[in-house]
């Protein structure tokens, strides 16, 4: 990791691109920082998800417009700003899938739209899975919507290990950040039918 | 020790009220001695005021308990449940206004208004006039004038209209709003305050107009809010219309009587009555008598019969319990305690149905008509810098986007965000040499625009010429730890930048509310000025000699500037007694707290460096 830079307040090494630590200042920020920066972490697909919430409330406790309340306008402004920076950031950095999406496009990967290649079989079980959603939402049984979503959990977690494959190690490779935005395409469709399958789930269901 | 006097220099500015605006009562609490407490009215042990007006033939209206009093002798003059016209237009809330005995209007941004006691009142208003009472209330419990400064509290599922419109009732009633504080999150913070648990808590909260439930993890002193769900029109109010229902159905009043808002309003009161007592008897007696119109009917009703009446709508709270859990990915099982809020609460059949869902007994250890006002004190407490222990951290419980082409919503920040919450979304022109674009912002979790609430629309003007596509225009919503929003646009790839904010649909602007405060200062609320005067200027007294006594022990120490503008401040305030105007009172009591802070820090540093002498280094 490179040196972090000074405080401009205390001059002490910054954590994090939106507070020094060491003297409680909020630190204006001209451009926004990533979200590793916010972080003080170097980008890396694997993480501690648990240190990383602990990290986030640990700067939540500085940051909180709660904790500024009687500060100067300015100061409650910057409190804001940077509140909904850090939970931004928390929430690309603590979602797999965003995580994924974020480094892919900050490495120069194709973006989702730009990347249309997506292999025959996949699209081919897409047709079909969408026909059984079709189809459960006319009145399918529990058992059968059950099922589908067995078949889809797993076909999640086969896609879920061929993207860790291409990001770890991260390298700015161009094939495989192409092969991980088609997983990434893929799991997007995947995470939107099971979305459908638990909307339909907890619907009212005739018995 | 004379310096301790100045801390009433102080002490106004650090304690903020903590302000339950409820459906059918409200409540204040502040924190004191280490703990949050309910400040009640003089001569009640019971710390509710009721959210209810009431308008004489002539004269003030009455607020309170006075009012309350009134709507079961005179239902055609009261109104109660303002809190369901909040942020609404009146096609939203046409089933509410079929209870209130006054005529209802809109105006053309879609605000209710009232006619009552020979005038119009929009929900803002009205409300305003209750959180008068509450502040009343407090400055009468604490024997000296409350705090101006407060936390209020507002059901989780408000949306935005519904926030904004208590933001701006705060305001009317001249209070300063430091936060919008969820219900049930509140209530979370009075529980966790005496248990410091960590874990997963349920709240559970069934008010009297309104239904919440939200999810919290609590980990050191943390309370972060998983996700939120509930119905601003599902409370003890359609319970009671349950029982309304059943007398219509049974009673069968002459329709002339039956589309009396009076009539149906006395019909109410009685149904609560029944209500209320059911919760403690088996059966209880559904009655109402209204003689002049030769009215008089009464029954016994059986507490499964309550409960089969009343079944669909604890089926409500349950499916938005079963909401919540699904968008926090928690089951049943992982829930680690449940907190019973509101007080519906107390009808043994939603205990019972809370306790089969989540598989555990609820809390109720708290009352749960003042869990609330407690949390909102605690939370004043941390806002006023008293402790950094605690932190809440609360998200939105509702999709905020814009409509796009085909009517239908790119979503901009998702529900159950963490708030605050920015986003920054880009569009562009669709036609050449196409000067403006106009924005539809919207709230709500429906595909299609029409289907969400309407938050505003604004005009983006002054794109410069270009072809289609290549103007990019990035819209930012802005939502705030009070989860009010703010909507900004700019045109970016020419530099030109044009930024507008919305103008509030169901909401008053800020030109409105100024004109109200102005208008409410000189005419109608001539009584409240007065007595809202007459603290202030006891307040300026207090503060006058404090200062007086303690300005010779540091005069020499002051500069030449802050000594000059403490004595004009000073002279003012000598004077205040001949200012008639309230607003101008006000300008002299903050001049001279302001013009007094240098002072009170050299006093400060006295007091330290006293305590220091004749000591050595070790016993610092």
């Amino acid at each position: 990791m490179s040196a972090p830079a000074p405080c401009p307040h205390c001059g002490a090494p910054l954590a994090s691109a939106l507070v020094c630590e060491a003297c409680g200042e909020l630190l204006e920020v001209g451009t926004p920082p990533t979200p590793f920066a916010v972080f003080g972490l170097e980008p890396s697909f694997e993480l501690d998800l648990a240190a990383l919430q602990k990290r986030r409330l640990a700067l939540a406790r500085r940051l909180h417009p709660d904790f500024h309340g009687t500060a100067d306008a300015e100061t409650r402004r910057l409190a804001e700003d940077s509140s909904a920076a850090l939970n931004q950031a928390h929430a690309t950095l603590s979602d797999e899938f965003r995580r994924a999406d974020w480094l892919v496009t900050h490495l120069g990967g194709p973006r989702e739209q730009e990347e249309r290649g997506m292999p025959a079989v996949f699209l081919q079980e897409v047709l079909e899975w969408n026909e059984a959603i079709a189809e459960a939402r006319l009145g399918g049984t529990n058992a059968a919507l059950a099922g589908l979503q067995r078949t889809l959990e797993e076909e999640r977690a086969r896609v879920r290990t061929s993207l860790r494959a291409e990001l770890v190690p991260l390298t700015p490779e161009a094939a495989r950040l192409r092969r991980a935005r088609q997983n990434l395409n893929s799991l997007r469709y995947l995470e939107r039918a099971l979305g459908q399958l638990g909307e339909l789930a907890l619907a009212p269901r005739p018995s | 020790m004379p310096f301790l006097e100045l801390d009433v220099l102080n002490a106004p500015d650090r304690s903020i009220l903590g302000i339950d605006l409820g459906t059918t009562y409200s409540l204040v609490a502040l924190w004191q001695d280490g703990r949050p407490t309910i400040l009640r009215p003089r001569g009640r042990d019971d710390g509710r005021i009721p959210s209810a007006l009431h308008f004489p033939a002539s004269g003030a209206p009455l607020v309170g308990w006075p009012a309350r009093e009134r709507a079961v002798s005179e239902p055609g003059r009261t109104l109660l449940s303002i809190k369901r016209l909040m942020g609404r237009g009146l096609a939203d809330a046409r089933a509410d206004l079929a209870l209130v005995p006054f005529p209802a209007s809109e105006n053309e941004r879609g605000v209710i208004q009232l006619e009552a006691g020979g005038r119009r009142w929009t929900p803002q208003e009205l409300s305003a006039r209750i959180l008068e009472e509450v502040w009343r209330t407090a400055s009468e419990a604490l024997g000296s004038p409350a705090p101006r400064r407060a936390v209020i509290t507002v059901p989780a599922y408000f949306d935005e209209p519904q926030r904004a419109a208590t933001r701006d009732a705060a305001r009317l009633a001249g209070l300063d709003v430091v936060r919008i504080v969820n219900e049930p999150t509140a209530a979370s913070l009075a529980y966790g305050l005496d248990r410091r648990k960590q874990g997963t808590v349920a709240v559970y909260d069934f008010g009297g107009g309104t239904f919440d439930v939200s999810l919290l993890a609590i980990e050191d002193g943390v309370f972060r809010v998983l996700s939120t769900a509930g119905d601003t029109h599902l409370g003890g109010d359609d319970l009671d219309r349950a029982l309304v229902a059943l007398a219509l159905e049974e009673a069968r009043p002459a329709p002339e009587l039956a589309g009396d808002p009076a009539f149906l309003q006395g019909l109410r009161l009685a149904a609560e009555r029944c209500k209320l007592a059911l919760s403690s008897a088996p059966e209880a007696e559904l009655r109402l008598a209204v003689p002049e119109r030769g009215f008089l009917w009464k029954r016994n009703v059986t507490r499964a019969e309550f409960e089969r009446r009343i079944a669909v709508h604890l089926e409500r709270t349950l499916d938005c319990c079963r909401r919540a859990m699904h968008d926090a990915g928690l089951a049943p099982a992982a829930i680690d305690e449940v907190v019973l809020v509101g007080g519906s609460t107390r009808i043994p059949a939603v205990r019972a149905a809370v306790e089969r869902l989540f598989g555990r007994k609820p809390h109720c250890e708290l009352n749960p008509d003042e869990v609330v006002a407690l949390g909102a004190a605690v939370q004043g407490h941390v806002l006023g810098g008293g402790t950094r222990e605690l932190l809440l951290l609360d998200v939105t419980p509702l999709s905020l986007g814009l409509e796009t082409m085909g009517g239908a919503v790119t979503k901009i920040i998702a529900r159950n965000a963490p708030i605050p919450s920015q986003a920054t979304e880009t569009f562009t022109t669709y036609a050449d040499n196409q000067t403006g674009i106009e924005f539809h912002v919207v709230q709500g979790e429906r595909e299609l625009a029409a289907d969400c609430r309407t938050l505003g629309r604004f005009k983006l003007s002054g794109i410069p010429p270009m072809p289609a596509g290549m103007a990019r225009i990035a819209v930012r919503f802005a939502l705030d730890a009070d989860g009010l929003l703010a909507v900004t646009a700019r045109e970016q790839s020419t530099g030109v930048t044009t930024s507008i904010e919305i103008q509030p649909m169901h909401g008053l602007t800020d030109a409105e509310v100024e004109a109200m405060l102005a208008s409410s200062l000189t005419h109608a609320r001539a009584d409240f000025d007065a007595s809202r005067r007459a603290n202030l200027l006891v307040e300026l007294g207090t503060m006058q000699r404090a200062i007086e006594k303690n300005l010779p022990l540091a005069r020499e120490r002051l500069d030449r500037e802050t000594r000059l503008e403490l004595e004009e401040a000073l002279a003012g305030a000598r004077a205040a007694e001949s200012v008639h105007e309230v607003g101008a009172v006000q300008k002299l009591r903050d001049r001279l707290e302001q013009a007094a802070l240098p002072l009170a820090a050299l006093l400060m540093d006295d007091v330290a460096r006293g305590a220091l002498q004749g000591k050595n280094l070790s016993e610092v």
